[in-house]
């Protein structure tokens, strides 16, 4: 029953029967998929998916607690490349990934507390955060394009410069798919397998409303409270600085996750992961659905996904296209179109049901 | 004499670092200083010029007149730009953050859609010097020589001209400044449109030493935004001059110390470090410094 | 409110004194040697022409900003370099001359925040409605701030306030933009607040207002205190209507 409050509460929109409902087609729909799609098409949603990830954990740090990360990718890459690393040197020891998940997800909230320690604490402006954020980005791809050189070994693995993490010898394995469990009982999800397709699409379901009750309960509170006045806030006696750096790591980490699922689906990772083309990306994704809600931000990214792989197949007008729909959208529906559109259903709905519905749309 | 050629060595680094900043970073300072709009499409603005300048050199255009032209060409697009979308973004800093960051894309993608990804050249001019073993462009002298004296015309543009005075009432109090009948849109557009025309004719002056591709900008806008923030928007001038001199600064030494990349990555410590002590800027300080000592003796 | 006994025993310390206060702004002194106290219980009111430094010294006594030299002093504890979440968890609450409400929450999440601090979730609920009534608020629970009147804007703004439950509570023009109603039952709720233990003190333009709450004046003028007494005292003194003439 509280966790049922928790899933519903104000911070987040869809309530009620009708919103549950759809959300229980969605997922029937999705998990019947390998019965309509192509093996390409659900290798594809996979990273879609992986996607999907990485727009909660902007939509938490940027719609939620008022933090605009441009560098959001340099999270996921350096998840992306430590659970590569920790996987190439642990693989002939453990047979099992379950270390390399852990490092994906851990070093970057870990890298994300340096860094914000040093930013939250010194009260740096928002813009200036979100600047940095991209530099830091910016600078790990410099680093790591420069790696060519055979040095560049860190045990098993060799960091490859632009060809991309690879081992360090022949005689080292091969960067591996997700292996999970230990010991003897361990199962592979091959990234191109139906498997890893549902492994992702449930990791998500419960990231996300997992997600859900963190905003709405009193951490969740707090976020919005921070986004809306951080002064305020402060009066109340809250450590701001701490709730920043606090949701700042779990949206590293979130980041993390969806770097190391994406190393792991195409077992390969590069530094153009750190370029400015993917940073940009999160913020389309999530300033298209809408920042302000996670069920905006989550359909935002997999809808300009999948438009961007249909745009494609016409040529290199992809990137241009999604440009023009991020001017536009933050020039005639500010709030994302996702949140335009719900908030202009939920009008249409009888008076009675309205004042609950546009408690979170403004 | 060796240690004089080092020594001339580390001072042209230093100036050729430091050339590169401003000229990166001048347009940007009007935008940012004096609207507080972070444009991130400055850089596309500037391989906008370093286009203008390189197909007009090609077509016979003496290259002085052709980086003007890349001036003019930005400095319209500039105006373009801020009529039909920045407009409406003034005050909302993160928001002109996103939408600037989609026409940069924009831009970059619709050069690549027109142009291909092929890459153009044109010859630097000047040729080189000698100093003992070495060689130097004298080219890099004089774009260090172009960009001081950009930050001169704009100093001396906004303290002595009727658009700078008009321009600087307008970015105090709007609403005072339009009441004293000043076309506070128009201040706006053109403003922006001298920030993008700065940006346009530094874009054609790096075209004569780097290659020309759509991506030519990308790497402009964090950088030119760094330095401008370090300098702090109390004093446009002394801010630039003191933040790019110590950025600059800091660059060529560990460039020198230990490598180009670290270099790099100190040059931001050096910008991280100076504003968590000095969070709004270089400029800020000096003017309080100096405030201090006027309200003492007073 | 909950003082401990051995607090009430030393009550002839002040809740709050500064020494020596000033705070310079580019050159200017908005804060100029101001020392001052509050004892425990106390209303007290703070007036002074525009500029005269009031809302600095609220600002300088919550740690919003840090001063250019002096102390500030809580309950003979030294305080002048802790931050404002720290002064508030000793019992220090604020409201700004801007309202400074969460436009974007409802009445009910706007309380939430401060009443998170002291309650369990589940506890809060019972504790907006205690409140709501108190604040002429009731029904507007689940309202969206920005739908409400600017009075009430004003209330909730307050209400977040008192809902931290602190020992000492600042409120920078509490009754700004109010009608003559509206700043009658703004003062009744600070009486109220008062006799039931809290320290207040209250900046106010509102001459209306401060003859309401009839409380000990203090006259802040070019950042300094110009003059104190009763409420009386203060409207009779010849000096201070010349300050707000513009004379001196």
């Amino acid at each position: 029953m509280r966790i049922f409050k928790l899933l519903t509460g104000p911070q987040t929109l869809g309530r009620g029967p009708l919103f549950w409902s759809g959300f229980l087609l969605v997922m029937i729909v999705l998990a019947l998929a390998p019965q309509y799609l192509s093996r390409y098409e659900i290798i594809l949603f996979s990273n879609f998916f992986i996607s999907g990830f990485l727009a909660l954990s902007l939509c938490l740090l940027w719609g939620y607690c008022g933090i605009l990360s441009l560098g959001q990718a340099a999270f996921f890459g350096i998840g992306g490349y430590a659970y590569g690393i920790v996987a190439l040197n642990l693989l002939n020891l453990h047979e099992n990934t379950m270390l390399a998940i852990l490092a994906g997800i851990v070093v970057p909230a870990l890298f994300a507390a340096f860094i914000g320690a040093i930013m939250f604490f010194a009260r740096l402006k928002g813009v200036y955060i979100a600047i940095l954020t991209l530099v830091v980005s910016l600078l790990f791809q410099t680093f790591l394009l420069q790696t060519a050189d055979p040095s560049y070994t860190i045990g098993a693995a060799y960091l490859g410069g632009f060809n991309g993490l690879r081992p360090a010898s022949p005689d080292d394995p091969l960067l591996p798919s997700l292996i999970l469990g230990f010991g003897s009982a361990t199962i592979e999800l091959d990234g191109r397998s139906y498997e890893f397709f549902y492994f992702v699409l449930g990791l998500l379901c419960l990231v996300y409303l997992g997600l859900r009750c963190l905003v709405n309960s009193s951490y969740g509170y707090l976020l919005v409270g921070c986004r809306e006045d951080s002064d305020r806030t402060e009066t109340f006696g809250y450590d701001v600085r701490l709730i920043q750096l606090s949701v700042f790591c779990l949206s590293a980490a979130l980041a993390g996750l969806a770097g190391l699922l994406y190393t792991a689906w195409g077992t390969y990772v590069h530094p153009k992961v750190f370029d400015v083309a993917p940073n940009i990306l999160v913020v389309i994704w999530v300033a298209v659905g809408g920042r302000k809600d996670l069920t905006a931000a989550l359909i935002g990214a997999i809808v300009v996904e999948w438009v961007s792989l249909r745009l494609a197949s016409e040529g290199e007008i992809s990137l241009f296209v999604l440009g023009a729909i991020l001017v536009a959208v933050m020039l005639f529906a500010p709030e994302g179109l996702v949140i335009k559109l719900a908030s202009l259903a939920s009008s249409l709905r009888p008076k009675r049901d309205r004042a609950a519905a546009t408690r979170v749309e403004s | 004499m060796e240690t004089a050629t080092t020594l001339f060595a580390f001072f042209y680094q230093f100036v050729d670092n430091a050339g590169y900043l401003i000229l990166a970073a001048v347009g940007l300072t009007i935008i940012f200083g004096m609207m507080g709009v972070i444009n991130m499409a400055h850089g596309e603005l500037m391989m906008i010029g370093a286009y203008t300048t390189a197909f007009s050199y090609h077509a016979g255009v003496p290259a002085p007149i052709a980086i003007l032209l890349a001036g003019v060409a930005a400095g319209l697009v500039g105006i373009v730009l801020e009529r039909l979308i920045i407009q409406h973004f003034y005050r909302q800093l993160l928001s002109s953050l996103v939408v600037t960051w989609g026409i940069s894309l924009m831009l970059s993608q619709g050069f690549l859609l027109a142009f291909g990804p092929s890459i153009l050249n044109v010859p630097t001019p000047f040729g080189s010097l000698a100093v003992g073993e070495q060689t130097f462009g004298v080219y890099r002298l004089v774009l260090a020589g172009v960009s001081l004296a950009m930050v001169a015309g704009v100093w001396a543009l906004f303290a002595y001209t009727r658009v700078g005075t008009d321009a600087r009432a307008t970015m105090e109090n709007p609403k005072m400044a339009e009441a004293l009948g000043i076309n506070t849109a128009r201040v706006y557009a053109l403003t922006f449109g001298l920030g993008s025309a700065l940006g346009g004719i530094a874009g054609g002056m790096f075209a004569l030493t780097a290659t020309i591709s759509p991506f030519f900008g990308v790497n402009y806008t964090p950088l030119a935004f760094i330095t401008v923030v370090v300098g702090g928007g109390a004093n446009v001038v002394t801010g630039l001059i003191s933040s790019v001199a110590s950025l600059a600064g800091v660059q060529t030494i560990f460039n020198n110390a230990v490598s180009v990349y670290i270099g790099y990555v100190a040059m931001f410590g050096a910008a991280l470090l100076i504003l968590l002590l000095l969070p709004s800027g270089i400029s800020d300080y000096l003017e309080r410094r100096k405030m201090r000592s006027v309200s003492r003796t007073g | 409110m909950q003082t401990p006994s051995p607090e009430v025993a030393k009550a002839a310390e002040p809740v709050i004194e500064v020494r020596d206060l000033v705070k310079v702004y580019g050159g200017v002194k908005a804060i100029n040697g101001l020392n001052l106290k509050v004892d425990a219980g106390e209303l007290v009111s703070i007036i002074g022409p525009n500029g005269a430094g009031k809302s600095t010294f609220f600002k300088l006594l919550m740690g919003i900003e840090a001063p250019t030299s002096g102390k500030v002093y809580f309950h003979g504890k030294d305080i002048t370099r802790l931050p404002c979440f720290r002064r508030a968890r000793l019992g220090l609450g604020i409201k700004f001359q801007n309202m400074h409400v969460y436009q974007e929450l409802s009445v009910f999440q706007n309380l939430f925040i401060p009443l998170r601090r002291n309650h369990k979730p589940d506890k809060i609920p019972g504790r907006v409605k205690v409140l709501l009534p108190q604040l002429h608020l009731e029904g507007t629970e689940e309202e969206s701030v920005h739908r409400l009147s600017h009075g009430q804007q004003q209330w909730l703004a307050i209400g977040m306030s008192i809902a931290l439950e602190p020992e000492v509570l600042l409120l920078d023009e509490p009754a700004a933009g109010m009608s003559a109603e509206e700043t009658r039952a703004t003062a009744e709720i600070l009486k109220r607040l008062n006799r039931q233990g809290v320290t207040i003190g209250v900046i106010e333009h509102d001459m209306m207002f401060i003859r309401l709450l009839n409380a000990r004046t203090t006259v802040l003028h070019y950042g300094q205190l110009f003059a104190e007494g009763s409420f009386e005292e203060i409207e009779q003194n010849e000096n201070v209507h010349r300050i707000y003439l513009g004379k001196i």
